[in-house]
């Protein structure tokens, strides 16, 4: 059970980079289209172009 | 047989027959445009958009002038709307015509495909295009113009001030509402635990842990997440107006707070977790309720870029029109706006006034006759020498009128806001008394007993229910064509008993159609003169012209046209004519008396050949042919239907009869438009209009809607769009907002017997603050599947 105290933290950290990824792509205008973003991937090419 | 276009899902006009391969296999379309537009997809390879489409259907480009783009040659103008970086030039295009993510798909690729063009970027939400591009291998001209060739056309768009601050808002709201949900989720495992421990039992020191572990994620959310309740709580204070804020406010403070003492002095609860949970769910019924509520229509219309051509020093130029002087010579070609008040320096042209008076029938004007600003040149190219500019135009008058109609327009929010300062005031007696009442029989638990009164109490499910609501109806009839621009159109339109329509432009198509075609030889069969016409009318800007646009013209050469009276060219060899009765009489040919005499209330016009009188075509607008339909069924609903036009009193009843309107009223001036809306002794009126003369009533009704095809005015002022131009979109739409109502109602009955039940018992001590929260939870929820069954039909 002492793990806890090493795995809670990490865990912790964990977190706050996931939240510090969110700003950042919020800041990268990555949900400035909330009305696209989710049929995007329906509009992906089945066939590769590049 | 009626089929429709491939390309816009029009209906064909019979007997046209215009064709393309697409993918091995023949498509009808409904004019040469969709066609070209169409096998321009096709030959890009990206005709994958149909399919991807599915059921929403493409709209033809209204305005094909890129003009704006010419002007971009110009150094100061392109420094003002593109970025550049080295040779990768950014540029904002504002486009209209984008319906669903299939559109942005196919922009993309296509744009994508040029030569030189780094990345093209679509947001469907705002309907603009961000192009990157390698210069000197594009220009913005270019793209604009490969734009214009799959459909769509473009402007060059500048963020306002105004638009900027809106982004930046909702970036922030986005963060927050991310931070809380995170924040929240983090903080509940450790309550998990803690609550198992409970049970099971726990080592003091794990729990201890773990109430740190909720601390240090309960803190951002308290103190960064719900900063926009405590902004709003000190501006009720400010105000002395009291908002839901300030309940919300002090319920956080004070479980934070204390949780915060008990945490370090190691004695009593910690209710992070009921703080967290209570900001998410907070911010995400604000956060709903901003996204369906704000401007859905983001152009910037003040500071367009419009080219024009003037002539300084007897040299021709284009110029912006904010750089337009007084004393300027502007030439305006047919089919153009005229950009300012002036008198005509040519010898004559027919003005289309039907922006501002919604008379569609041309006006003539001869050397020195004033014309005003946004009204169209039709007929020849005129010289137009400027006496008004921008706020002492007549078209700027009218939008004067407008801004006094929505200073006056009747609040409907004020009743809620009300109700809400009483209840809160309610709220914070009932808690400090709560309180007071078991301080005194000396129970420890007192201060809790608050908090949950504050949080039970707390309408979160009552914040959500209409919100929720709201956003799914609105999405729903975005996806219907129906778009709504201001906030209160939903609740409003659920109320109308009343709706006024313009007659011109929406209950009519606006436009000229044949009606009736009488024969005056065997020589020709009908479809023939018809096709005659059509080459005579193939060069046309004139409003007549459209009448024959679809169908298929026989070649002519040395086509001439005579200002409002009629076209001569030359086919086969021989001369044909083709204009009205005295156009006819001019070239010394006799109409027979019969015909004259059968002529009624539309346009009556002859064709002849040398001195031989071919045909007589009667022309008419046409009303909608949904129109009926639409008017029997909002009758039906119990909602009176009137009719407020510029029209004769003869020609508005030649094709709109009296009998299906309650009120019936011809001759009006915009002014009188809005007067007699005023006054209605009915509040709960939607005007539905199109031109710039529908303005002022369009902005003083309480919900006003414009068509499709509006002036860019019009549907300025109006709190909604009907893209789809169908009118059958104002009885949906009225339906939807009925059935929102409905399920809003639903909502708040179940989230104030949530509230009311739950408020004495906490009164009474008998509800924790975890309870509290888990209970605003679960209401909330209900709240929002009850509302998601709104985007169901």
């Amino acid at each position: 059970m002492e793990s806890l105290f090493i795995l809670i933290p990490i865990a912790a950290i964990f977190v706050a980079i996931a939240g510090a990824i969110f700003v950042w792509a919020v800041k990268g205008d990555q949900f400035e289209d909330l009305d696209r973003e989710g049929e995007r991937i329906l509009f992906e090419d089945d066939e590769h172009s590049k | 047989m009626t089929s429709s276009c491939f390309h816009c899902g029009d209906a064909i006009p019979s007997g046209l027959s215009i064709t393309a391969d697409i993918k091995h296999q023949s498509q009808s379309f409904c004019c040469y445009g969709c066609q070209a537009i169409a096998t321009c997809i096709h030959d890009a390879d990206l005709e994958k958009y149909y399919e991807k489409r599915q059921n929403q259907r493409a709209t033809r480009p209204s305005d094909d002038n890129i003009g704006a783009f010419e002007l971009l040659s110009d150094p100061s103008n392109y420094a003002r709307y593109v970025h550049s970086e080295n040779d990768a030039h950014t540029m904002q295009f504002a486009i209209t015509g984008i319906t669903c993510s299939a559109c942005a798909w196919l922009i993309e690729k296509r744009l994508s495909s040029l030569e030189g063009v780094n990345s093209a970027f679509v947001n469907v939400s705002s309907q603009i295009a961000t192009v990157t591009w390698k210069s000197p291998l594009q220009s913005p001209l270019s793209i604009a113009q490969t734009l214009l060739a799959i459909g769509y056309s473009a402007q060059p768009y500048l963020p306002g001030e105004q638009d900027l601050h809106q982004r930046k808002e909702k970036q922030k709201a986005i963060i927050r509402l991310g931070v809380a949900g995170v924040g929240m989720m983090q903080v509940m495992m450790s309550s998990i635990a803690m609550y198992a421990g409970d049970m099971d039992g726990m080592d003091d020191i794990y729990r201890q842990l773990l109430r740190w572990v909720s601390f240090i994620f309960a803190t951002p959310v308290a103190l960064y997440a719900g900063l926009p309740f405590y902004r709003g709580a000190l501006r009720d204070l400010k105000n002395r107006h009291f908002t839901m804020d300030l309940p919300v406010s002090i319920g956080i403070g004070l479980a934070y707070v204390s949780s915060t003492a008990a945490l370090i002095t190691q004695t009593g609860h910690v209710y992070f977790d009921s703080v967290t949970m209570f900001i998410f769910f907070l911010l995400l019924g604000r956060f709903l309720e901003t996204v369906a509520r704000s401007n859905q229509s983001l152009i910037n219309t003040d500071d367009a870029l419009t080219a024009i051509t003037v002539i300084r020093n007897s040299e021709s130029m284009q110029i912006a029109q904010r750089d337009l002087a007084l004393g300027d010579t502007v030439k305006v070609d047919p089919g153009q706006i005229f950009p300012a008040d002036g008198t005509l320096k040519s010898t004559l042209t027919a003005v289309d006034e039907s922006s501002l008076t919604g008379e569609y029938n041309p006006v003539i004007k001869y050397l020195g006759d004033n014309i005003s600003a946004s009204t169209t040149n039709i007929d020849q190219t005129a010289l137009l020498e400027v006496t008004q500019l921008g706020q002492n135009t007549k078209a700027a008058a009218i939008s004067r009128i407008t801004d006094r109609a929505l200073t006056e327009k009747p609040a409907i929010a004020l009743l809620a806001d009300k109700v809400a300062h009483y209840f809160v005031i309610a709220v914070l007696v009932i808690a400090a008394a709560t309180y007071f009442f078991w301080a005194m029989q000396g129970e420890p638990e007192a201060y809790w007993i608050m908090v949950s009164v504050l949080v039970v109490t707390c309408p979160c499910a009552l914040s959500l229910a209409t919100p929720t609501a709201l956003t799914t109806v609105t999405n729903r009839l975005k996806n219907d064509g129906f778009l709504i621009t201001r906030g209160h159109v939903i609740e409003a339109l659920a109320k109308v008993d009343h709706v006024v329509f313009d007659k011109t432009g929406t209950l009519t198509l606006g436009e000229f159609t044949v009606r009736n075609t009488t024969l005056m030889t065997d020589e020709y069969s009908k479809s023939d003169i018809l096709r005659l016409i059509a080459g005579l009318e193939q060069c046309s800007n004139h409003p007549i012209a459209k009448a024959f646009g679809n169908i298929s013209p026989f070649e002519f050469s040395d086509i001439k046209n005579v200002t409002s009276q009629g076209v001569y060219g030359v086919h086969k060899g021989a001369t044909y004519c083709f204009g009205n009765a005295d156009f006819i009489k001019s070239q010394d040919i006799k109409i027979p008396a019969a015909l004259v005499e059968a002529t009624n209330t539309g346009l009556t016009l002859y064709l002849c050949r040398a001195s031989t009188l071919l045909a007589k075509v009667d022309l008419h607008d046409q009303i909608r042919p949904e129109t009926k339909e639409v008017l029997e069924r909002l009758t039906g609903m119990g909602i009176a239907v009137s009719l407020l036009t510029g029209d004769t009193p003869m020609s508005a009843q030649s094709i709109l009869p009296t009998k299906w309107f309650s009120h019936y009223q011809t001759s009006c001036t915009p002014e009188e438009k809005w007067r007699w809306l005023m006054n209605q002794p009915s509040q709960n009126m939607l005007m539905v209009g199109d031109g710039l003369n529908d303005v002022p009533a369009l902005a003083g009704a309480t919900t006003s809607l414009a068509m499709g095809g509006s002036s860019d005015l019009a549907k300025l002022h109006s709190d909604a769009v009907l893209l789809s131009n169908h009118l059958s979109g104002v009885a949906n739409a009225i339906m939807a907002a009925k059935r929102c109502k409905r399920i809003i109602k639903q909502n708040l009955a179940w989230a104030v017997c949530y509230n009311t039940t739950l408020l004495p018992l906490a009164v009474m001590g008998w509800v924790p603050p975890w309870v509290a929260a888990i209970g605003m939870a679960l209401s909330s929820l209900i709240v929002v599947i009850n509302a998601t069954r709104l985007s169901r039909n």
